[in-house]
């Protein structure tokens, strides 16, 4: 039999340009996030108020309904600022439970199973690794937050007896930049603490804590050495916050606890950097074997 | 029925309690070395005695009037309600006790136990055993600690709270609380990490129960670990918001009856961990 003298060549054929190789990640990870009936189920759960919202959209802009409701109960119903800050909070706060279930699912089969260094070993960066799971994480919560609050927002504009769209913008605008601050933070904060704890039992329980044991250590701090800057670590006061500023809803927190704008963005870019730190030492093309 | 009884105490009588023991103690010794003196145990100090920093430097930083101890025992009660009970004592259970039986899967380690020659029930148990010892020594240490830290800033009107007041009575009600909240939650998780792969969303559903039970009826409070727990609170932190609009007051429940309550709650879930633990198969590749 004739032995051919066989030696390395590199590939020569096309090849996909490097932002569609991304595209391929976060579409594997879309997919491995939805194959699981939990999802699902949490998917239509986060959907049960925004449908609720509508109907009381619906009511409040019907004047047959109006009519039947009397006196204050009326206005409860009063579609504005507040009522979207109601809305936005509740399906950003859903939005979390979503993600502690999804963000484990699209990364920690690749660093349980060592599978990681064989994915970095295509043409591709850890950049862009993370990218793409940054992308799936990024629709799927989209879908449960600024999607159906715009949604939400357009129905109120298209129900009004008044011209009502025009002159609140604002609110469409504080739902679509909320939201996007809320994804972006917990979506990184759920890749890196997936990453960080690899055993997707426990990373589930580590996202919900990340953000509720810092809020608990903030409000002792605040308590006990009487200031207000330990609401620096509750992140959902901050956010909060964030969102009633941006929509122009009416603050209801106690004003001595005022944080400026300045220090919560601080505070949101440094936790956000603590786990771009977290994810440079984690998503690394290597393998660790103890023997 | 006289005769199904001294069968019961024949039976009882002949088990080998002193091999059990043995078992149950080196189980419970292994388990204990496990979870309180690794690397992996390092985040459940973290949330034991995170505030026992706090309290440090504002003993160390802030001045302490004698009029502002009612103020401090304000804040004491707030931490052990708000942050112990449903942060710090539920999220360390939650790490410990899913540990225990879960862990061993993930770790794929259980075999060794299941395979050996000790009664499935009894290391059941050991764990439980271990697990609580390992939390209440955790948390009730940071408790004493905390409220050392509290009062001692005040000099001779803080140990006249503590000594001639309500200071000790108080404290003795504290580690109760903390010793039945570390059981009552460890029992339930031991149970979810049983019965699920990941046992978290359950857990987390059993917080978000845990935080709208105050606006469920009195009946529904029963099943809760907290609301217990509240009954025994010798300061009483009010809810605050839309929350103090909502919550149902229910009876006051005598602390001897609270505790037989939890301690009933306690045990019906450990039978029947005890009856699951029976049948538990384990398959590495699906688990």
């Amino acid at each position: 039999m004739a032995v051919y003298k066989r030696s390395y060549r590199a590939y020569e054929g096309p090849v996909t340009s490097p932002a569609e190789r991304i595209l391929v990640l976060a579409r594997y990870a879309w997919a491995e996030a939805w194959a699981s009936k939990i999802t699902i189920a949490l998917f239509i759960l986060c959907l049960v108020p925004c449908l609720i919202s509508l109907v009381g959209i619906y009511a409040a802009n019907n004047p047959l309904v109006r009519s039947l409701i009397n006196g204050k109960a009326s206005e409860l119903i009063n579609v504005d600022a507040g009522f979207f800050l109601k809305v936005l909070s509740g399906q950003c706060w859903l939005a979390l439970v979503l993600l502690s279930w999804v963000a484990p699912r699209v990364i920690t089969f690749d660093l349980a199973d060592s599978a990681l260094p064989i994915l970095l070993s295509h043409p591709i960066s850890r950049f862009g690794y993370l990218f793409g799971k940054f992308l799936a994480l990024f629709a799927t919560l989209s879908i449960v937050t600024w999607i159906p609050c715009l949604g939400l927002f357009i129905y109120q504009g298209y129900t009004s007896t008044l011209p009502w769209m025009a002159g609140n913008l604002r609110i469409a605008f504080g739902i679509l930049a909320g939201s996007f601050i809320w994804i972006i933070l917990l979506s990184i904060l759920g890749l890196a603490l997936s990453a960080w704890v690899k055993w997707r039992v426990v990373a589930t329980g580590v996202i919900f804590a990340a953000v509720f044991i810092p809020a608990g250590v903030g409000a002792i701090a605040s308590a006990v050495l009487r200031t207000r800057w330990g609401f620096l670590l509750n992140i959902p006061y901050m956010i909060t916050l964030v969102w009633q500023r941006l929509l122009g809803a009416p603050e209801h927190f106690n004003t001595d606890n005022f944080l400026p704008n300045g220090s919560i963005a601080c505070m949101l870019t440094l936790a956000c950097l603590v786990c771009f730190a977290m994810l440079n030492q984690r998503i690394r093309a290597r393998e660790v074997v103890r023997g | 029925m006289a005769s199904s009884m001294a069968t019961m105490r024949e039976r009882l009588s002949q088990a080998p309690w002193g091999l059990w023991w043995i078992q149950g103690y080196r189980l419970t010794r292994i388990e204990l070395r496990r979870n309180l003196f690794s690397w992996r145990a390092a985040w459940i100090y973290f949330l034991a005695f995170v505030p026992t920093f706090i309290l440090l430097i504002h003993l160390v930083v802030d001045r302490h009037s004698g009029n502002s101890i009612s103020e401090d025992t304000s804040i004491l009660a707030g931490i052990v309600q708000l942050y112990y009970i449903r942060l710090g004592v539920f999220f360390g259970c939650l790490g410990i006790f899913s540990r225990l039986i879960r862990g061993e899967m993930i770790e794929r380690s259980i075999h060794f136990y299941l395979l050996s020659p000790v009664r499935r029930e009894l290391q059941l148990l050991a764990k439980f055993a271990a697990g609580s010892i390992a939390a209440i020594l955790l948390f009730a240490s940071a408790i004493l600690a905390n409220f050392v830290l509290v009062y001692v800033g005040f000099g001779a009107a803080g140990s006249d709270y503590i000594f001639n007041g309500p200071g000790l009575g108080q404290m003795e009600s504290y580690l109760a609380i903390i010793v039945l909240a570390c059981l009552g939650y460890g029992a339930v998780f031991l149970l979810l990490s049983m019965m699920f792969r990941n046992p978290t969303p359950a857990a987390m559903l059993v917080l978000g129960w845990e935080a709208i039970n105050p606006i469920l009826p009195s009946l529904l409070q029963k099943l809760s670990v907290a609301s217990y727990l509240r009954h025994l609170m010798p300061v009483q932190v009010g809810a605050e918001g839309i929350f103090a609009l909502l919550t149902v007051k229910t009876e006051p429940v005598p602390a001897w009856q609270a505790t037989l309550g939890l301690m009933a709650l306690i045990a019906v879930v450990l039978f029947y961990s005890c009856l699951r633990i029976r049948k538990l198969e384990i398959r590495y590749t699906t688990d």
